[in-house]
């Protein structure tokens, strides 16, 4: 089959997966495993085929294979949609294809198939585990989840709108893709909708992204206008379009369209990716069935944020070159980036559930990637886009696999403890052998770990982009965040798999089965290899060895200029090498001692108040709190609706209606009562009164009757007399 | 066939009331025979329709479909009516709703030989309006569309029924004596009532002989105002919209679904069929008065959605965050004439009407639904309903999905549309307008977490699934919400073609 | 000759005398004899301006006495229906006293 036709392909399987378990299978779960598990290893298939395919196409760049259908008529145009395939979409498609496989083997065993059900489980709750009775008599074990057919439908949806976003080629198919997984994100994080917190955090990742989306969309809205189309190739690849967009001038900062429309992406990138101060959901994400929905929050779903501001990347930089002023949009983005990194990492230090800190962690490593984007070191960031998506992947479903032990053994003893409360755990290594190991090299390429770790050369490339591009307070920033990351990676490896079980749960860990750690495994594969594509050629002794591939093939999208720049200082590499070693080492040093689960943080004490700050995640979510949401809700709830509708306009209606009432009864009191009821009722009354008065004369005594008659004729007869005759 | 295929629209608009008229003779106890009888009468309309849509050329210009015929001779008004690509979409609309309508009222138990013959004529009134090309028919068609709704809420309504059928009925005529009066004034100056004429004539007349001694201009701008405040009550636009949510909240579900599916776009549909075309410089000067009455209706529509705590209230205050968004699309047609924007902010308005259509009957649908069960409507005594009713569940999800907006479902076609036209025309109502935007996802979010997040509430233990007529009802409108979303071009060729030829 | 007027002296003390019958007796039936004695004055006026008439015209006239004759039939009747009256009141109210019966008092 052509290319075209296989991109057509790649996103359908999950769909009818998603389709198939909600309209037929969504009782049986072995049924649809199959169906959801088939979908996403068919799409793993077809992607891995059209990469192998496109990569060694020559030019893909300049000409990305695709296709493109009409979709709506806009007057006597058409809106296309279609598919296509070019560098930066290969790379992502390929580490996109690998996570949401693993991630769909993983969930097989993180959601406990082929366990029996719980007696307590109910839809909407995480399963509270059943028990058996087996040799040694009753005994809990871990029971199924209860809707898993439904989560099995939900990532499969997931993976659709992910695979769409990526083999999209234009910005609104990517919207759809974009808007269907913030749905899907919010589904997976609600999943346990009966918990408070879980249908809380629901709400705020949707909203909280959704404030990001807005601007996105007015972005989109904008480009469309002004150049009548949303198609990569014909805008980015367009040079006059380019152009025209970069020296038009926008109405808002004296900035061109191309740089309006770029930060309005960006926004929407803000909100997606996580970056200040739209970070607050990532970590409530949390909320979801740990850790896949996490995973999928935390390595793929934000990720799609970055490949959006990479994709925009043109917009952002119109007019500018290296070695040229940064544009106000990339300052913005270097800006916001960066301090997100910092900023993130500083809370990542303080939190105790596992799962946070990694969620702290990705706010952190996203920054880099905006950051690196923002100093014009577009290929470093995406390639730590790529090699982070793997090792941050491996370290959720890590994470995961260490909680899942963790439950095995609180279900064992009995005990309550958060099995996600790191200080709660302390020598996994012996109980958890694989679980540690892949976590061990996942946190190594988080923290950079020299030369043999992905993270460590597209950390190393990003800073030396940084540094060579001469932004030297971007450079300490992000230098500054990484020895944190690596401190406090090492933090996360000592309390949970080093040392001594510092709870009786913990001793009762049990390593997860092989559908969870195997993914693990691919992961960790990836997370040490993904890295060896990318290797600079000036790097000392081993540069030139591998043939830079990724800088070749990724670099070509960039038509700001030349791909990166020819020299390679010593001074970002030395400072990558001391702050990932010092803080391994550090965060070692500290934290090995700790040996009771309810010991204060080592760091409580020497950081002092700023601990607490960090702690308390500065406050953000209580001041959002206070100033937004609850003026948001006065605004909504007394303002518009009792004020404005309630009081206001109704008021004015029901005076209205009041004023006629009051018209209607003057007229009635003043006119009607009196003048025209009066006259009828005077001549009624009056005619009565007449007779009752009269009635007295008929007595009903004839001869009184005949006195009158003849008393009446003798005064007639006489008046007739005097009168007439007399007269 | 010669016969129906020459008097189409006729039997379409006629059907209902003839056979409200024959239910008369029906037995009113026998109940079952009464529904079925109004819902296969409700269905030969339908299927007339999709008969004339199959028929329906969508290149050809102007109006198809025609029938003339003497009416109201002595005023030069006579019965004409015709469709073209807009009215047709709307006329879908509208006889899709009716059979899903009646079906959802098989549960009325209460006088349901006159319930169901109000449906009816309700059915040609509306359907009238959007037929009709002369000023008077429209009108007439305007006002017995109002009448059926006043005894459908004040009859079979909730508790403060008489309230709100009060003040939607006297709203709407209050709103209608302007317009008949300028009506009036229209058909008296050029001396006919017929809109092929008038929309010929009457922008281009400069002199009225008016004993008062106003201009022209002062004239037709006070004509223009009395034909936009008719239609914007009934659309309704900020800040004329108060009798919505009173109206449906007490209206029974079906009515509910009626009145928010096709009564409020018949306001709209007046905007487009006759305030733009009749008052082309009038709506130019005031569109931006338009523009920010909509992005009013957007803004505060959505935030007093948020501020709800009845299901059923917070609905209705969506209807205004959304019908916002057609009344945005028309002011930037207003504004910019006939510019390729325009015609795609027009696209998205008409597409948003019909789309308005399928979403909010689906959703005050499955109000009625789960009121049906629980007997009140307050978000806060719900919680966990998922859990007891998880298909119900799911199609309230998907409904109230397609109504935020989310992109494959047909709510994000017509919004982006109406942004993406509106946009370059009025760039900062339509920026305003996203803050609305905003809001919707935050009320459809408020009602899902409390209706089918959290705890399952121990009252609701013991709530039935959705049953399988309520399934038959809510399914051909998540077809049609899925069907626009994935592949918007069959209906949009057909408003994308009228619109260009339409300004 | 006696002159006519004697005659009318006459009569009009009958009639009064009827007339007090009438509207001072108590009993009904006395009140009936009253009504007859003034019906009787009134025949005698007519008997007398007969008289007078055919005197002066010198030929007799037949007319007055017919007309005295039918008064004297009605008077007859009248006092057979009266008495009748009477009668059935007196039963149903075992009295004849014309105040009594005073059913149609206003």
């Amino acid at each position: 089959m052509s290319t075209e036709i296989l991109l057509w392909i790649i996103p359908l399987p999950p769909l009818l997966a998603f389709a198939l378990i909600v309209l037929l299978a969504n009782r049986r779960n072995g049924l649809s495993t199959g169906l959801a598990v088939g979908g996403a290893a068919l799409s793993w298939l077809v992607s891995l085929v059209v990469f192998f395919r496109v990569i060694g196409v020559e030019g893909l760049s300049t000409n990305p294979i695709g296709q493109a259908v009409k979709w709506i008529p806009t007057g006597d145009t058409w809106l296309k949609i279609g598919v296509q395939m070019d560098p930066l979409s290969a790379v992502t498609l390929f580490f996109v294809a690998w996570t949401i496989l693993m991630i769909f083997v993983y969930s097989i065993g993180y959601h406990n198939f082929g366990q029996p059900k719980g007696d307590h489980d109910v839809p909407g709750l995480p399963p509270h585990g059943a028990i058996v009775k087996g040799a040694h008599g009753k005994q809990t074990v871990m029971s199924i989840e209860p809707m898993y057919a439904r989560f099995f439908a939900l990532i499969s949806l997931f993976a659709f709108a992910m695979y769409l976003l990526v083999v999209s080629d234009n910005l609104l198919t990517l919207f759809v893709g974009w808007e269907i997984m913030g749905l899907c994100s919010y589904l997976l994080i609600g999943f346990w909708y009966a918990k408070e917190s879980a249908r809380n955090a629901a709400v705020k990742a949707f909203l909280t992204t959704r404030v990001g989306d807005m601007f996105l969309m007015l972005g989109l809205a904008a480009l469309y206008s002004i150049t009548g189309t949303l198609s990569y190739q014909e805008i980015f690849g367009n040079e006059t379009v380019m152009h025209m967009l970069a020296t038009s001038a926008s109405p808002v900062f004296g900035l061109s369209w191309a740089g309006f429309i770029g930060l309005l992406i960006f926004l929407g990138v803000v909100g997606k990716s996580a970056q200040f101060p739209l970070h607050v959901w990532l970590p409530d994400a949390m909320e979801g069935p740990t850790p896949v929905s996490a995973m999928i929050h935390a390595a793929t779903m934000v990720s799609a944020g970055v490949y959006l501001a990479i994709r925009s990347f043109p917009l952002v930089a119109a007019g500018w070159q290296p070695g040229l002023p940064l544009t106000l949009p990339m300052n913005v983005m270097a800006a916001v980036g960066a301090f997100t990194a910092l900023f993130a990492a500083t809370i990542a230090l303080a939190q105790n559930d596992i799962k946070r800190v990694l969620a702290y962690s990705t706010i952190s490593q996203l920054g880099y990637m905006i950051a690196a984007l923002g100093t014009g070191a577009y290929v470093a960031a995406v390639f730590h886009l790529v090699t982070h998506a793997f090792f941050k992947a491996l370290l959720f479903l890590g994470s995961g696999s260490v909680i899942h032990g963790m439950e095995h053994g609180v279900l064992h003893t009995g005990e309550h403890i958060d099995p996600q409360n790191m200080y709660n755990m302390g020598g996994l290594r012996k109980k958890m052998p694989r679980t540690f190991w892949t976590f061990l090299i996942g946190g190594f390429a988080l923290s950079g770990f020299p030369l043999v770790t992905a993270g460590f050369w597209s950390k190393d490339e990003i800073l030396s982009g940084v540094f060579t591009g001469g932004h030297l307070l971007v450079f300490g920033v992000l230098a500054l965040s990484a020895l944190l990351t690596a401190f406090y990676t090492m933090r996360q490896i000592t309390l949970t798999f080093l040392g001594k079980a510092r709870t009786t749960a913990a001793e009762h860990a049990h390593e997860t089965p092989l559908t969870m750690t195997g993914p693990l495994m691919v992961l960790a594969v990836f997370a040490t290899a993904a890295g060896w594509v990318g290797i600079p050629k000036t790097f000392p002794l081993l540069g030139g060895l591998l043939p830079n591939w990724f800088e070749e093939f990724v670099g070509s999208m960039v038509h700001t200029g030349e791909p990166a720049v020819a020299s390679h200082s010593l001074i970002p590499l030395a400072t990558s090498l001391v702050v990932a070693l010092g803080g391994l080492l550090l965060g070692w040093q500290v934290y090995r001692r700790v040996d009771k689960a309810d010991a204060a943080d080592p760091m409580a004490e020497p950081l002092g108040p700023a601990f607490v700050v960090f702690k308390n995640k500065y406050g953000i979510d209580k001041l959002y709190q206070f100033i937004l949401i609850r003026p948001a809700r006065w605004l909504a709830e007394t303002f518009t609706y009792k004020w404005i509708d309630k009081g206001l306009l109704d008021g004015i209606l029901h005076g209205i209606a009041r004023l006629g009432l009051l018209l209607g009864s003057l007229l009635r009191r003043g006119f009607d009562q009196p003048v025209i009821s009066g006259a009828g009722d005077g001549i009624g009354r009056g005619t009565r009164e007449l007779g009752a008065n009269m009635r007295g004369i008929q007595s009903g005594r004839v001869q009184q009757y005949m006195i009158v008659a003849i008393t009446v004729l003798v005064l007639v007869g006489l008046a007739f007399y005097y009168l007439v005759f007399k007269a | 066939m010669d016969f129906i295929s020459t008097h189409l629209l006729t039997l379409i608009l006629f059907i209902p009331t003839a056979a409200a008229l024959l239910m008369l003779f029906l037995p009113k106890d026998r109940v079952n025979l009464l529904r079925w009888w109004a819902f296969i009468a409700s269905l030969i309309p339908f299927a007339l329709t999709l008969l004339l849509w199959g028929k329906f050329v969508p290149a050809q210009s102007g109006f198809q479909f025609t029938e003339q015929a003497a009416w109201y001779g002595v005023l030069n008004a006579s019965y004409h009516v015709g469709v073209d690509g807009i009215s047709l979409t709307m006329v879908l609309l509208t006889t899709l709703l009716m059979p899903l309508a009646i079906l959802t009222s098989f549960n009325i138990k209460e006088r349901v030989k006159p319930y169901m013959i109000l449906f009816l004529l309700l059915e040609t009134g509306m359907l009238g309006v959007f037929m009709a090309l002369d000023l008077l028919l429209f009108f007439v068609f305007w006002e017995v569309g109002l009448v059926p709704m006043y005894f459908l809420i004040a009859q079979w309504g909730g508790a403060n029924r008489n309230y709100a059928s009060l003040k939607f009925m006297l709203y709407t005529i209050g709103g209608s004596l302007g317009l008949l009066l300028a009506i009036q004034l229209i058909g008296v100056v050029v001396g006919s009532f017929d809109l092929l004429v008038l929309f010929d004539k009457w922008p281009q007349v400069t002199a009225i002989s008016l004993p008062l001694g106003l201009s022209v201009a002062t004239v037709k701008a006070i004509a223009f105002w009395a034909f936009v405040i008719a239609f914007a009550i009934k659309v309704p636009v900020w800040p004329f919209h108060t009798w919505l949510p009173d109206a449906h909240t007490e209206a029974p579900t079906a009515g509910s679904m009626i009145l928010a599916g096709v009564l409020l776009k018949l306001g709209a549909y007046g905007f487009l069929r006759l305030v733009l075309p009749l008052y082309p410089v009038e709506a130019k000067t005031f569109a931006g008065a338009l523009a920010f009455l909509a992005v009013a209706a957007i803004i505060f529509g959505a935030l007093a959605a948020w501020g709800q705590t009845d299901f059923k209230r917070l609905v209705a205050y969506s209807s205004i965050n959304h019908m916002g968004f057609v009344v945005l699309g028309i002011a930037a047609a207003a504004l910019a004439g006939n510019t390729p924007d325009a015609v795609i902010a027009v696209n998205g308005a008409v597409l948003q009407m019909f789309n308005h259509g399928l979403s909010a009957a689906g959703m005050f649908f499955l109000v009625g639904v789960i009121y049906d069960r629980a007997h009140t409507r307050d978000l806060n005594d719900f919680g966990g309903i998922w859990t007891r009713m998880p298909v119900y569940g799911s199609l309230l999800l998907f409904t109230a999905m397609a109504s935020l907006g989310l992109p494959g479902l047909n709510g994000f076609v017509s919004e982006f549309l109406v942004i993406r036209g509106s946009w370059p025309i009025l760039d900062l109502a339509t920026a305003l307008g996203m803050i609305g935007l905003f809001f919707t996802g935050a009320y459809i979010l408020k009602a899902l977490k409390l209706v089918l997040h959290g705890p399952l509430n121990e009252r609701w233990a013991k709530l039935n699934e959705i049953s399988t007529r309520e399934i038959l009802v809510i399914t051909p409108l998540a077809v049609l919400m899925l069907g626009i979303g994935v592949w918007p071009a069959w209906i949009l060729n057909v408003i994308n073609r009228a619109v260009q030829m339409w300004f | 000759m006696i002159p006519i007027s004697w005659y009318l002296i006459f009569s009009a003390a009958l009639f009064c005398i009827g007339l007090y019958g009438v509207l001072s007796r108590k009993n009904s039936v006395a009140i009936l004899m009253g009504v007859e004695l003034m019906l009787n004055s009134a025949s005698i006026n007519l008997l007398a301006f007969w008289h007078y008439y055919s005197q002066i015209r010198q030929a007799p006239q037949m007319d007055s006495q017919v007309f005295v004759i039918v008064v004297f039939a009605v008077a007859a009747a009248e006092t057979a229906v009266g008495l009748a009256l009477i009668i059935s009141a007196y039963r149903k109210r075992q009295s004849v006293v014309a105040n009594d019966l005073s059913e149609l008092k206003g």
